[in-house]
């Protein structure tokens, strides 16, 4: 099961029908241009209607960040996670340093290195105070390269139904940004964790590539998303593998 | 001049720029500082916002520089006061350093020492009116130039000589317009110092801007320099004024109105390094009910030149000097409702004629002295500064005399 843009719409149309039954039944899921244009609209639903969080981010180092990602999103309650899916897991990252902000926001997860910090899901109206205080994050430069990096989900942090496993998470990099890099990788592991495919004790080995066509599947989870400069494209921005050998080491 | 001044200190240089022999040594510890207290007098930093040296002085800045100047000489009777005023620091700023770009690009070498600083402001409002986005990478050599080798733009060169000549004239002190006053720190120093006190958030890392950070007290991130380093003038007032604020008991800034959010920031930031940082805002004066800026040629018809050509011609040096301190600081007051009235500034200046013909010196000059000191003691309520307009005010004020025999020389004329 290889890339290929048949493949891209099937899943990102399959999204779509998770996440909004409802919407699906109503709009056009063939082509890129269109699951963008559905896409959009159920953002802008987050933005009135649905619910949204917000990342405050001081410093970003992936796997730091990956680990504490997944912690927030284990720690919601389990309809509160399913809610937000109906508003596509839409989140807002500002620049801002947790530290600071404690005598005003109460945050649902903070990075044990206090590096970022999370509020929400919830309506937009209730992180209004924080958004006017802090900046979007403004991360326009490229990913640095790393090494394959191991992240392990700490046990102790929530209920486990199974064993701990271990996935390769492959990220895009080539013309990725390190704010795009935030915003593809979020939804893909908090839906991912809504999912059941990462919970306590899970290992996920970070992976950079430049392009992810040619990973041979079966991936557990795709992220996809329309090419910028090509948006009757799409393409895969992130991937978590099926479980690997050894995995419960 | 008051006399009893310390002098301003000089700041070391940024690395290896030449230190001028004028300049005290640097204290141990590498803080810039000033002189160790006299006795138990507090130790007064003021740091006005300045004016980029590319046009005239108007009403607005006039006002403000007599504010500062009050302010100043009437403070040092009873502090160790610190006057910092840098256009060096401020070079940097895009305002600044793309006009000087864009003057050498469209004009190219060409002779300003003969010009006036109003021809100078003529090609500043072109410059504006242009609105060529200069690359940054135009304008390296120019940073370069003045964070290495104090280097000055002639066109600015030339407006800080002809200000240095008004600021004589209207007896204003001269805090340094033509030296060479590079800040203390340079920009990753300073967020060396802000950082890891929670003040400064430093994106560039990831591709984003520096922020100052005083969400703390609720008051929003605010950009300082962009993802590339390019400071704003927020930036530069740190680089200054990091470095300098801890060895004062109290820092004045003083500003324009329209800057309240910026300078409400620099207060809690300077303020979190030690001193009582005090913020006193001053109004602009509109131009028939209009707060316009030099972009716009605001100070046509209305410049410090064309104001002394005007008055001066009838009236005296002192004369002047009072009267335009009463009408800037007395009758316009803090606010900025008031329009510039030429006419009351005459009005001013006749009435200043007439203070200057009626007092007297006095036959015991230490008691006089004494009277001045428990004078101004009584103008600065809560705070080491003595308040301008208070003080001017009170010059006005027919039931309770001020001893201004040795006022008006001290801090007035």
């Amino acid at each position: 099961m290889k890339l290929s843009q048949d493949l891209l719409r099937a899943e990102a149309a399959r999204r779509i029908r998770v996440a909004r039954p409802d919407l699906a039944e109503e709009v056009d899921l063939s082509t890129a241009t269109a699951l963008s244009e559905v896409h959009a609209r159920i953002q802008e639903f987050a933005d009135t209607d649905g619910l949204l969080a917000v990342s405050v981010v001081r410093r970003f180092e992936l796997a730091e960040w990956a680990r504490a990602t997944c912690e927030f999103a284990i720690g919601l309650a389990p309809e509160r996670l399913a809610a937000w899916r109906g508003s596509f897991s839409r989140t807002i990252f500002l620049a801002g340093n947790p530290d600071n902000l404690g005598d005003r926001v109460r945050f649902d997860h903070i990075a044990e290195d206090g590096s970022a910090a999370w509020t929400g899901p919830a309506p937009a109206g209730a992180s209004a105070g924080l958004r006017r205080l802090l900046k979007l994050f403004d991360g326009s430069r490229g990913l640095p390269p790393r090494p394959d990096t191991p992240v392990r989900i700490p046990k102790a942090i929530g209920p486990r139904h199974r064993p701990p496993v271990r996935r390769e998470l492959y990220v895009a990099t080539a013309g990725i940004t390190v704010a795009d890099c935030l915003v593809h990788l979020n939804h893909l592991l908090v839906e991912a964790v809504l999912d059941g495919l990462i919970a306590p004790g899970d290992t996920l080995v970070i992976r950079q590539m430049p392009r992810l066509a040619g990973l041979s599947g079966p991936y557990a989870a795709l992220r996809v998303g329309a090419e910028r400069e090509h948006p009757e494209r799409l393409r895969a921005y992130a991937c978590l593998s099926e479980e690997t050998v050894g995995a419960a080491r | 001049m008051t006399g009893t001044v310390e002098p301003i200190p000089l700041l070391r240089g940024d690395r290896g720029a030449p230190r001028p022999p004028y300049a005290p040594a640097p204290l141990p510890g590498g803080a810039d500082a000033p002189a160790a207290p006299r006795h138990g007098r507090p130790r007064v930093l003021l740091a006005p916002v300045t004016v980029t040296p590319g046009k005239p002085l108007t009403p607005s800045h006039l006002k403000g520089l007599f504010w500062v100047d009050v302010m100043y000489r009437a403070t040092a009777q009873l502090a160790d006061v610190t006057y910092r005023y840098s256009p060096t620091t401020y070079h940097p700023t895009d305002q600044t350093l793309g006009f000087w770009e864009y003057l050498d690009h469209t004009l190219g070498d060409t002779d300003y020492s003969q010009l006036s600083e109003e021809e100078i402001g003529e090609l500043y409002v072109g410059y504006r009116a242009d609105g060529r986005q200069t690359p940054v990478s135009a304008l390296r050599p120019y940073l370069d130039a003045i964070e290495h080798h104090g280097w000055v733009h002639p066109s600015s060169a030339r407006v800080l000589e002809l200000w240095s000549a008004q600021y004589a004239r209207l007896g204003m002190h001269d805090p340094g317009l033509t030296e060479h006053q590079p800040p203390g720190m340079t920009l990753d120093e300073v967020l060396d110092r802000l950082v890891p006190l929670g003040l400064c958030l430093d994106m560039r890392e990831y591709g984003g801007p520096v922020y100052l950070d005083a969400t703390r007290y609720g008051l929003p991130l605010r950009q300082i320099a962009t993802a590339q380093g390019r400071p704003n003038y927020l930036a530069c007032a740190l680089r200054e004024l990091v470095p300098l604020v801890p060895g004062y008991d109290e820092v004045v800034l003083l500003y324009d109105r329209e800057l309240e959010p910026d300078y409400q920031l620099l207060q809690r930031v300077l303020a979190e390094l030690g001193p009582v940082v005090r913020r006193v805002p001053v109004g602009r004066v509109p131009i028939d009910g209009q707060i316009r800026s030099a972009r716009h040629g605001d100070w046509r018809g209305h410049s410090a030149g064309a104001l002394l050509e005007a008055l001066g011609a009838d009236h005296g040096g002192p004369a002047l000097r009072l009267g335009m301190r009463l009408y800037f600081i007395a009758t316009l007051g803090p606010g900025d409702r008031q329009s510039f009235r030429p006419d009351l500034l005459r009005q001013c200046v006749v009435r200043a004629e007439r203070m200057l013909g009626s007092y007297e010196t006095p036959a015991d000059a230490a008691a006089a002295e004494a009277g001045l000191t428990g004078f101004l003691e009584r103008q600065r309520g809560d705070h080491a500064y003595v308040d301008p307009y208070r003080l001017t005010s009170g010059l006005l004020a027919k039931h309770r005399p001020a001893p201004v025999h040795e006022l008006l020389p001290a801090v007035f004329l």
